[in-house]
């Protein structure tokens, strides 16, 4: 399965938020640790609801969290 | 391994013993004599009916030894985990694939009818259809768990 295009920087937020573990963002979330596992890898693109909790729960905005890299042609 | 894997993995061999073990019975019943598969059509539908109620009792009697066999093997009980939106998604995508077998077995079938394909054949390659169809969806479970959606 290809990467996704949509970059993350999960796993800095989560070393700035205090070393907060995939188990208690997923908590948060209100989602399994093996989703937040994904999208930490980039094998998952979470929806728009998701991406703003994300965010929300670093106290922060989406393009903080997420980027998009489009393809170049 | 995720508990979503494990449980369509135990899916995927309840399954086959399930449809194994009956075919075998009545496969069997048919060589004594008892009913003829090859005529009688009704008998296919209680066949089928039949078939369904046993496919869920022992579907849910091997999901409890799973649960047990699994709480022992982590020596406490694991928490059946909410479905999330990645979850939904996985089983949305996994139900496409196997409507997409099954549709393909349901084509093949009339194609195989045109070419002289005895009508009894058109149960058979339902049941091997439908089993074929649930080992993709929980095949495609397994694959988007661990490779990604």
């Amino acid at each position: 399965m290809s990467k996704s295009i949509i970059q993350n920087s999960l796993r800095k937020m989560r070393f700035l938020a205090g070393e907060l573990t995939q188990q208690q963002l997923a908590d948060e979330l209100k989602v399994s640790r093996q989703t937040v596992v994904a999208i930490e890898k980039g094998n998952y693109s979470p929806s728009l609801e998701l991406a703003f909790r994300i965010a929300r729960v670093f106290n922060t905005t989406i393009e903080e969290v997420f980027t998009y890299e489009p393809v170049k042609k | 391994m995720s508990y979503q894997v494990k449980e369509n993995i135990v899916n995927i061999f309840s399954g086959l013993l399930i449809s194994t073990i009956y075919a075998l019975i009545i496969y069997q019943r048919h060589q004594e004599g008892r009913f003829d598969l090859t005529e009688d059509f009704t008998t296919w539908g209680v066949i089928f009916i039949i078939f369904m109620i046993v496919s869920v009792i022992a579907r849910i009697i091997i999901y409890i030894i799973f649960h047990i066999i699994n709480a022992i093997a982590l020596q406490k009980e694991e928490d059946i985990p909410v479905s999330d939106e990645r979850d939904k998604l996985i089983k949305l995508k996994a139900t496409r694939n196997s409507h997409y077998a099954f549709s393909i077995t349901f084509a093949s079938v009339f194609v195989f009818l045109a070419f002289g394909m005895p009508v009894y054949g058109i149960f058979i390659a339902f049941l091997i259809g439908g089993l074929l169809s649930e080992l993709i969806d929980n095949g495609s479970q397994i694959y988007y768990h661990s490779k990604g959606i």
